[in-house]
């Protein structure tokens, strides 16, 4: 029985012998290739790149759900880019307007 | 007048999400190539690697998909080769490119 269920999936039409199982699933790689940045210091964020992710994820986890059928492996991996290009602007932002204010208060 | 009133109302027009999720992939490819002008120090190893395996998948995701997406092949393959150029600017300021220089140091 395990094996018939793991045979419709590695079968099914959007399963993993297909690009449609694999581009979807990769799009988590960008998120956790940002989680490894978040070691990196502020001043190497990117802000073009960081926003245009946090909309491209928005917009992409909202298409997602309303396309047929549902694609709630996009739609996850959607949120979570979202998700960590939002902490990765908040964390620039926040290193940029502390520098200003240091500086300023140095002054 | 008339046709660009049918695409407005269209169900795959700019009143859907259907037009904008292909519409914001365009957001990193901008992105990419405004920060094509930043020095190579601030370019992420990580994201731009995975940016590259990324577009490459979804080409083919683009290509196989039903319809056939030739816009968002387009827009990955445009992402494509701004990453690699990225990727190929921070190798060699990381000093993964640096061949020549070595061959001619050791002779």
């Amino acid at each position: 029985m395990a094996a018939s269920k793991f045979q419709a999936f590695w079968n099914h039409p959007a399963g993993p012998n297909t690009i449609h199982f694999w581009a979807p699933l990769f799009k988590w790689g960008i998120t956790i290739a940002n989680l490894a940045d978040l070691s990196k210091p502020p001043e190497e964020i990117s802000y073009p790149q960081q926003s245009a992710l946090t909309i491209n994820g928005l917009i992409w986890a909202r298409y997602s759900s309303v396309i047929t059928p549902k694609n709630w492996t996009l739609l996850s991996s959607s949120l979570g880019m979202a998700s960590i290009c939002t902490y990765q602007l908040a964390r620039k932002l926040e290193h940029e307007f502390s520098s200003k204010y240091e500086a300023d208060a140095i002054e | 007048m008339a046709s660009f009133r049918a695409f407005l109302n269209s169900p795959v027009g700019p009143k859907t999400t259907h037009f904008w999720g292909p519409v914001a992939n365009w957001g990193f490819v901008v992105a990419g190539l405004v920060d094509m002008q930043k020095p190579p120090e601030m370019i992420s190893g990580n994201m731009t690697a995975a940016m590259c395996i990324y577009s490459a998948l979804f080409m083919r995701f683009a290509w196989m998909v039903q319809p056939r997406n030739y816009l968002l092949l387009a827009c990955h393959a445009s992402n494509e080769s701004v990453q690699l150029y990225q990727l190929s600017r921070w190798a060699t300021a990381q000093g993964y490119l640096s061949q020549k220089k070595d061959k001619a140091s050791s002779q």
